[in-house]
């Protein structure tokens, strides 16, 4: 056997290197540890207990419980203030995603424009708003907004517009919210798209050029079929964007007028946080909020597998 | 670049066009057609535009903004908006928590994040692959579906108002964790083997070979948490409402509705600014890296 031919040095220097080997996986361990503690305490955890919160009543002030089953779910998906702030969510999804990613396009084909080359005065006047908060968006467009002095309607006056009060308005101020998120949300989509823009080979539109190509034929056939990876990860990432709107809703609307811009999330906040709390509820309402984005999220990773069209 | 390019990162062609139009500003010629230059101008300008209004209204006299809010474009402009900004609400301390809760996050999220991605771009050890499906699987989790348990969970501890409920959720992320194992994957394995036979232990190897050589991934996470943790607004807004614990996000926030109030447009709109010079900074002094790292997660997907 070799163990018994093995000088006393070999001997310990193996089991030196079995504790070494042991002492190495020790060490991932270790390295990992701050991270996992962190994402078990605030993102798993908290999974578990959302879902047994939203199966109880909670009171108001205290920590009383009382077990309620699916009660929760079934007011819920019976009550029309919950359909309402659904279909606010999905209005809004419809509202920002089509439009913003089409305006990202644009700006990307017009920056990436041949013979442009941006200068740093260009790219900082089209990218900024990527640093914006949705507090900021919400606080620049309150103003602009104002119906009396806000530039908005003053500018509209020039042309003859009597522009409406926007914020407080039935049939505005879903749409002027919207327009708040759209704006946030351009630096960050022009800055993806024209990254897909800039993976496509030129060669491609050279030989389309030689061809004898229109520009609008090699945007259709070329651009857009190759864009298309792009455009799926914009799309979903758009969606889950426009389905946690929050900061906008809070500080242009308050989820008003009556509740015609209190979607999904915002409504888990006033149920959860303002005036009488109802944390079981506000969780249910979060979990059917979480399990739609969270079925986006899965879609996309389905999507990557796939990949759309590639070069 | 100093550092190799890892394989599958794209140095994107901005890179070549910003160093073009760098040679031709020095050359003095234009670098595009005079009507592309105007219409990226303006394109641009819209774009910017609520911003560039809200800075030019701060440093307006009020009378002149309600007035005709389109004098803000002509002088004569002054300081007297920031003054009151400054002056009716405690701004300063605003800013300093930001500080530090944005400081706090940034530091723990790349530090843990390094950790993490080191562990998993470096060791094999069992449950590895659970342990990376469970960081990928938190990508997932929104926060709306969490942020109700972790208030709970925070106000029980204690900490509601206190930089530690500011910040002890958010000290380490799956996106960081992710960014930097994907970097640290394509280091040359070689190099690891030579430190190691040159007797580097993992954790020198880690902070003189690993951490300069990615150095690029490290200043696009630390942008990245740096405007996240900034910009944060859902939960600051829950987890303080001490007057003096709130971030610049939550005061800007209860500054508009009193002097809103108020008709006080000029120092609502110098409150915004000075909420995000930060940001517009970070912005101008690290665009590049910020717009290359943003590129670079939109085409990793």
């Amino acid at each position: 056997m070799a163990t018994r031919s093995m000088t006393p040095t070999r001997a310990t220097d193996a089991s030196a290197g079995r504790w070494r080997h042991r002492a190495e996986k020790l060490k991932a361990y270790l390295y990992l540890l701050p991270a996992l503690v962190v994402l078990a305490a605030f993102v798993y955890y908290p999974i578990i207990e959302s879902f047994r919160l939203s199966l109880h009543r909670v009171a108001p002030f205290g920590d009383a419980e009382i077990y309620l089953g699916l009660g929760h779910y079934t007011r819920l998906l019976t009550s029309p203030e919950f359909w309402n702030n659904v279909s606010v969510s999905l209005w809004f999804m419809v509202g920002t995603v089509p439009v913003g990613i089409f305006l990202a396009v644009v700006v990307a084909l017009l920056l990436s424009y041949p013979v442009t080359r941006m200068s740093w005065l260009h790219r900082t006047l089209i990218f900024v708003p990527v640093i914006i908060s949705s507090a900021i968006a919400g606080v620049l467009f309150r103003w602009l907004y104002n119906p009396v002095i806000g530039h908005i309607n003053t500018w509209l006056e020039v042309i003859g517009i009597d522009g409406p009060n926007w914020l407080t308005s039935r049939t505005w101020a879903l749409f002027a919210v919207t327009v708040a998120v759209v704006w946030r949300q351009l630096g960050f989509n022009v800055i993806i798209a024209l990254a897909g823009l800039q993976q496509i080979d030129d060669s491609l539109y050279e030989a389309a050029k030689v061809d004898g190509a229109s520009t609008g034929q090699r945007i259709r056939h070329i651009t857009l079929p190759l864009l298309s990876p792009t455009l799926f990860f914009l799309v979903i990432v758009n969606v889950i964007f426009s389905l946690q709107a929050f900061g906008e809703i809070d500080i242009l609307t308050n989820g008003g007028p009556g509740q015609a811009t209190e979607n999904l999330v915002y409504s888990v906040f006033v149920d959860g946080f303002v005036g009488t709390r109802f944390r079981g509820l506000a969780s249910a309402q979060a979990f059917l909020l979480a399990v739609m984005i969270i079925g986006v999220s899965f879609l996309q990773f389905r999507g990557f597998r796939k990949k759309v069209h590639y070069q | 670049m100093t550092t190799p390019a890892p394989e599958g990162i794209t140095d994107l062609d901005l890179d070549r066009s910003v160093a073009l139009a760098a040679t031709d500003r020095r050359r003095g010629i234009a670098s595009a057609e005079p009507w592309v230059q105007v219409s990226l101008f303006a394109v641009g300008l819209i774009i910017s535009l609520p911003i560039v209004v809200a800075i030019f209204t701060s440093f307006t006299p009020l009378p002149r903004i309600l007035g005709d809010s389109n004098s803000i474009w002509t002088p004569p402009w002054t300081f007297d908006n920031y003054v009151t900004a400054w002056t009716a609400t405690p701004f300063g301390r605003f800013m300093y928590n930001s500080f530090v809760q944005t400081g706090v996050i940034t530091f723990a999220t790349v530090i843990t994040s390094i950790f993490a991605g080191y562990a998993f771009a470096m060791f094999r050890f069992p449950g590895r692959n659970v342990a990376f499906g469970v960081v990928l699987g938190s990508l997932m989790v929104p926060f709306e579906l969490t942020f109700i348990p972790n208030f709970v969970l925070i106000s029980d501890l204690g900490w509601a108002n206190t930089f530690k409920g500011l910040t002890v959720p958010f000290l380490a992320n799956a996106f960081g964790i992710f960014l930097l194992r994907q970097f640290f994957l394509v280091l040359p394995k070689d190099l690891y083997d030579a430190a190691k036979i040159d007797g580097a232990t993992d954790w020198y190897y880690l902070w003189k070979v690993v951490v300069p050589l990615s150095k690029g991934a490290i200043s696009a996470l630390t942008i990245f948490a740096f405007l996240g943790s900034w910009n944060q607004y859902l939960w600051p807004l829950i987890i303080t409402n001490d007057e003096s614990m709130r971030t610049a996000q939550i005061g800007i926030r209860f500054f508009l509705i009193n002097q809103e109030a108020a008709t006080d447009w000029g120092a609502i709109m110098a409150g915004a600014t000075i909420v995000m010079l930060p940001t517009l900074a970070v912005f101008l002094v690290a665009q590049r890296q910020l717009v290359k790292g943003l590129a670079m997660s939109g085409l990793k997907g």
